[in-house]
């Protein structure tokens, strides 16, 4: 009895060990390979003790001005993309649980079929249309492209959250001669902040991240810097692996930190997104 | 309390809506005019019928495609699935720490396809990768990703599966937390070893989860693009294409976009197929959500 407790235990310890390998490893080794001094790079086996230098990151000041430019893209779109995300999917998500039709549940099966369609396919008609009004290359179009692929999860998301505010609570309000705009800004949305933060973190995740989208749509002026770090790797001249790696851990760390703060409503949303639509 | 008028509720949903319709309805409806004609950027178009159609299915190319696809959705999301279940019973069997590996584990989900793919290049270089020297060390064979095109499906198997598996694990580990404790103590209690409490008490009540989890990657995984352009933009010689890079290929490499948004609506009928059993399943979800 005593073995067989020993065993499950050493077990559960190795296979927590390759997990957190498996989860981390990739991780803090591009972490840590930002601050290694040019040949430890490649050492192998991998040099886990090093003194550290700030060389890429200088070298990537200098000479990749272009990223910064690129992050600075990033932030505007993911801002951008997240309001207008977290606007639309409350208001409709707020009728959505406050009102019931039969063309209303119809339409809650129309946003989860709208998730069936791979991004790749609307590129092909809004490229050209993008081109024609010239808008190619703004912040404005990634913004409502990240935006409305989020809208529908987003939508369904809030529908739940706010399915467990008490309708007592707006009727209360609407007694008080609270219209449906000050019950939503005054009642709903302060009791569903965790669905919004959850919605907020899907959209923040994707838009700090994509590529498809800005690889089609932008060219210099609101290149994001996903698409400058693709640059770097795909660079004719061999890739700079120190400033790659320097670049990716100021990419990764905000939202690596964001993900981490924001783990609660990351598995509440993932949770119930995928159970409700 | 109700929204009494529907004109009351309109303004509320007008701006989902709106987005969605003229970000992704309409365009997809006009790709099937697209898909219909022979077109190319800049150039006015001819109805064809299903030409594009008949020209894609027997693209060699296509089928090429079409075939690594499927290959990646079913290698890559079968092993998620083994690993993301075996990681929730081995959470909800009880850890220490279980929060912090929690995580842990979904570190990867903030991590971009840009910056995996730099990773796992480095990391299966085949001269200075770490993994690579692990592997020769180890007396196994590298993967030599860069020429040989099974052996870079198996890199972006790999990629995708860790980009995803935080995903699949947070799925089933809610749905197995959710299983009331009292059914494992009743099986106890009628003499049920701990694999038979797993067979008849874990498999059935996470059968729902496990659909769930199923279909969502599927249909995720079946679009795949960055991952494959990223690694080999579908060489050497388009042998690593899959469908999506096909369609990028055509549209905006060869200008043919008809052809291109032919292989668009094969995909999204591809995922409505797939979709089929899941929204079957939700329709039973929405109509019990009816107030």
């Amino acid at each position: 009895m005593c073995t067989d407790k020993l065993a499950i235990g050493l077990g559960k310890t190795v296979a927590v060990a390759v997990i957190l390998v498996w989860s981390l490893f990739p991780i803090t080794f591009i972490l840590m390979s930002s601050f290694k001094p040019g040949q430890d790079i490649f050492a192998v086996p991998p040099k886990f003790v090093f003194s550290p230098t700030i060389q890429h990151y200088v070298e990537l000041w200098n000479g990749w001005g272009v990223f910064f430019g690129g992050l600075l893209n990033s932030t505007i779109i993911t801002a951008g993309a997240t309001v207008l995300a977290i606007t639309t999917s409350t208001a409709a998500g707020y009728v959505y649980s406050r009102y019931s039709s039969r063309m209303l549940n119809a339409s809650v099966m129309f946003l989860i079929i709208v998730r069936l369609i791979p991004p790749i396919v609307v590129t092909l008609p809004l490229f050209p249309i993008i081109n024609a009004i010239g808008l190619n290359d703004t912040h404005i179009v990634l913004m409502v492209l990240y935006a409305t692929f989020f809208v529908s999860l987003g939508t369904v998301l809030m529908r739940t959250f706010i399915d467990q505010i008490p309708r007592e609570l707006d009727e209360a309000a609407q007694i008080d001669g609270a219209g449906r705009l000050t019950i939503l800004r005054r009642v709903i949305v302060p009791l569903a902040a965790p669905g919004i933060l959850a919605v907020a973190v899907f959209v923040v995740v994707f838009a700090w991240n994509e590529f498809l989208f800005a690889f089609i749509f932008t060219a210099t002026r609101a290149k994001t810097a996903p698409l400058v770090i693709s640059e770097m790797i795909g660079s004719i001249d061999g890739v700079d692996w120190g400033v790659l790696f320097a670049a990716s851990t100021v990419q990764l760390i905000p939202v690596l930190l964001f993900v981490i703060f924001m783990n609660r409503y990351l598995v509440a949303g993932l949770t119930a997104g995928a159970t409700k639509g | 309390m109700r929204l009494n008028k529907i004109t009351e509720a309109l303004p509320f949903l007008a701006p989902v809506q709106i987005l969605i319709l003229s970000v992704i309805v309409i365009p997809s409806l006009y790709v099937v005019w697209l898909s219909l004609n022979a077109s190319s950027f800049g150039q006015s178009a001819t109805f064809v019928g299903l030409d594009n159609y008949i020209r894609v299915l027997t693209d060699p190319a296509f089928l090429l495609a079409l075939g690594n696809t499927v290959l990646i959705v079913i290698f890559a999301v079968h092993l998620e699935l083994a690993l993301g279940l075996g990681m929730a019973l081995l959470f909800a069997s009880g850890l220490p720490f279980r929060r912090v590996l929690l995580v842990a584990v979904l570190a990867p989900y903030a991590v971009s396809e840009v910056i995996a793919v730099a990773m796992w290049r480095f990391l299966f270089d085949p001269d200075v990768g770490p993994v690579t020297a692990m592997l020769t060390w180890l007396g196994l064979p590298m993967l030599d990703w860069s020429f040989e095109p099974s052996h870079a499906l198996i890199m972006i198997g790999l990629l995708t599966i860790w980009l995803h598996l935080p995903f699949t694990f947070i799925i089933l580990y809610a749905a197995r937390l959710a299983i009331p404790k009292d059914l494992y103590e009743a099986a106890r209690i009628d003499g049920a070893t701990a694999f038979d409490a797993f067979r008849r008490v874990t498999i059935p009540l996470l059968g729902p989860a496990i659909v769930v989890a199923l279909l969502f990657r599927y249909i995720f995984a079946f679009r795949i693009f960055s991952e494959v352009w990223l690694m080999t933009q579908g060489g050497p010689a388009r042998s690593t294409e899959v469908v999506a890079v096909y369609l990028y290929q055509e549209a905006f490499s060869f200008n043919a976009f008809g052809t291109a948004a032919a292989t668009a609506w094969i995909m999204v009928l591809a995922s409505l197929l797939l979709a089929t059993g899941y929204v079957f399943l939700l329709r039973k979800q929405v109509a019990g959500n009816v107030h």
